[in-house]
């Protein structure tokens, strides 16, 4: 079978529990994704390894504590250290989440489900644009996995993120695990999510593990990817061609070998997925 | 409701400690074909907690030792309704807990102690005052150099022997019992490229540490100070300190 190459490749989320054993190894991974509160700091540990990854790969920016969604205004502080951070790493892109993680007055540290309505549309978008004015870029927003769904929404969530990138320019990273975590959850079809998207504007997809309690499943990301998971990427694969994956772990841990290895099913489902996009 | 009204809601039913949900606010949610509302909040209402605790946990190791799991959580659940996190990033989350916990207390001083490592340990990197600067200077620059201590570097004042405990835990030993000392002592901790580094300081060093770095002393001053002790060999023992200190990489040049 002729394997179509894997571009635009396949990328680890950096965590500090591998830094040395990856810089020791130099293993083949296309790119890393950074978590940029991590490095918003001023000196120490976490920058030194920053430039020294920055130096032999690619890296992109993902962030938590947007919270382009949330009832406060827009946190310019923040804001101004993820574009300082960005001039250091000079990342291929920046991301965060389509939610809200702060309230009023406190940070709520969780990645907090919006209401699907007009009123949050036209909210997130304003913001949305605002963020991409600081940043000069566009603004790569994900799905989040939610374990409750507002009464009130006007649109499914596909629509809301269809819509949020048409009226805005921002693009998307397609989290396939919280997909397939809100569809058991809130019991839809996340194909149908998946197609109700523009396939044009997925900047990245992200593949993680999830642990199912049989009546719910929770995005703890700290097991392997799942095979219901690894279909649906493949599916998507087919559909939309080749787009950046990520493989997240942010518990229990496994040798990096185990990460590794994972990191190779995706390519080779990749490869299958989009050997057979083209033969069809 | 409005969009912040709700989110107001989201966020009072988070921070408060029921974890049912008002049927109010509940009737503005559904749930799924297995998972219902109460249990979908649910998981939200204990994430937020066991998060936040967990990096509590993972910032004073030693102090949840000492404390026990369970004592410790009881003071991180205090402590996060006390002063819920107000920074984007959960690196800060345990900025207040030493005063939360109150002061001159071993409890407090370990807090305190754990933190400081927290602070030396991401502090912003300068340049510090290398001996080599030292040999530099020019015979009528001495007596009004001025110093002051680099970003990194935290000044604890001890009256229990928190340090000793910090020890036992990172030499995975028990803990010893916490104890007052008998004389209050000086410990810096501070960071050395990406390693941190602590120490004590006697009264008399950290008397002339502090003039130096806090009162700011010239290093006459410092001589005239040390007279009182050394008589004559004031200026030895202050060229003595300062050499330390310059080599402990603790201090940066200051230009009036």
């Amino acid at each position: 079978m002729h394997l179509i190459p894997s571009c635009p490749g396949y990328g680890l989320g950096l965590r500090s529990t591998y830094y040395e054993q990856i810089l020791e190894q130099s293993p083949a991974v296309d790119w890393f994704e950074i978590l940029s509160e991590n490095y918003m700091v001023q000196g120490g540990k976490a920058l030194y390894y920053l430039d020294a990854f920055a130096e032999r790969y690619p890296l992109v920016m993902h962030g938590v504590s947007l919270s382009i969604g949330g009832p406060h205004a827009l946190d310019r502080d923040y804001l101004a250290q993820l574009a300082r951070l960005a001039e250091r790493v000079r990342p291929a892109w920046i991301s965060d989440h389509l939610c809200w993680s702060r309230g009023s007055a406190h940070q709520l540290h969780d990645l907090l489900p919006l209401p699907f309505t007009e009123e949050s549309l036209a909210y997130v978008a304003e913001r949305v644009e605002q963020v991409q004015d600081v940043l000069q870029r566009p603004l790569v927003l994900e799905n989040v996995s939610s374990y409750v769904r507002s009464a009130n929404d006007a649109f499914t969530e596909w629509e809301f993120l269809a819509q949020l990138s048409l009226h805005t320019g921002c693009e998307l990273l397609l989290d396939i695990n919280n997909v397939y975590v809100s569809a058991r959850n809130h019991g839809f079809d996340p194909w149908t999510f998946i197609v109700g998207l523009p396939a044009n504007n997925i900047r990245q997809l992200h593949l993680a593990g999830h642990t199912d309690y049989g009546d719910y499943v929770i995005d703890t990301h700290d097991h392997p990817v799942g095979d219901p998971v690894w279909a649906l990427y493949q599916r998507t694969l087919e559909h939309l061609g080749p787009v950046a994956t990520l493989l997240e772990r942010d518990d229990h841990f496994p040798p990096l070998d185990e990460l590794l290895q994972e990191l190779g099913k995706a390519r080779l489902l990749a490869d299958q997925a989009l050997a057979s996009r083209e033969m069809s | 409701m409005k969009l912040n009204d709700w989110q107001a809601a989201f966020e009072a039913y988070l921070l408060g400690d029921d974890p049912g949900v008002a049927e109010r606010f509940a009737d503005t949610f559904v749930g799924g074909p297995s998972l219902s509302v109460g249990t979908g909040m649910k998981i939200y209402h204990n994430a937020y907690r066991a998060r936040l605790q967990e990096v509590l946990s993972a910032d004073f190791p030693v102090t949840r030792q000492w404390l026990g799991d369970e004592k410790f959580a009881e003071l991180t659940g205090q402590y996060l309704r006390r002063c819920p996190s107000r920074h984007y990033s959960l690196r800060w989350l345990g900025e207040h807990l030493a005063s939360h916990v109150g002061h001159d207390t071993p409890l407090a001083e370990l807090v305190r102690l754990e933190w400081a490592f927290t602070l030396a340990f991401d502090a912003q990197p300068k340049e510090p005052l290398a001996l080599q600067d030292m040999a530099c200077l020019q015979t009528h620059e001495w007596p009004s150099l001025q110093v002051s201590l680099l970003p990194s570097v935290q000044w604890l004042d001890c009256r229990y022997n928190s340090l000793e405990l910090w020890r036992a835990a990172k030499d995975q030993n028990s803990l010893p019992e916490s104890k007052a000392l008998e004389r209050e002592v000086v410990w810096l901790v501070w960071r050395v490229g990406l390693n941190c580094y602590y120490r004590s300081l006697d009264a008399g060093e950290a008397a002339a540490l502090r003039g130096m770095t806090h009162d700011k002393w010239t290093f006459a001053e410092l001589c005239l100070q040390l007279t009182n002790s050394f008589a004559d060999n004031a200026p030895l023992q202050a060229a003595t300190w300062l050499k330390q200190w310059v080599t402990d990489s603790l201090l940066e040049r200051k230009f009036d």
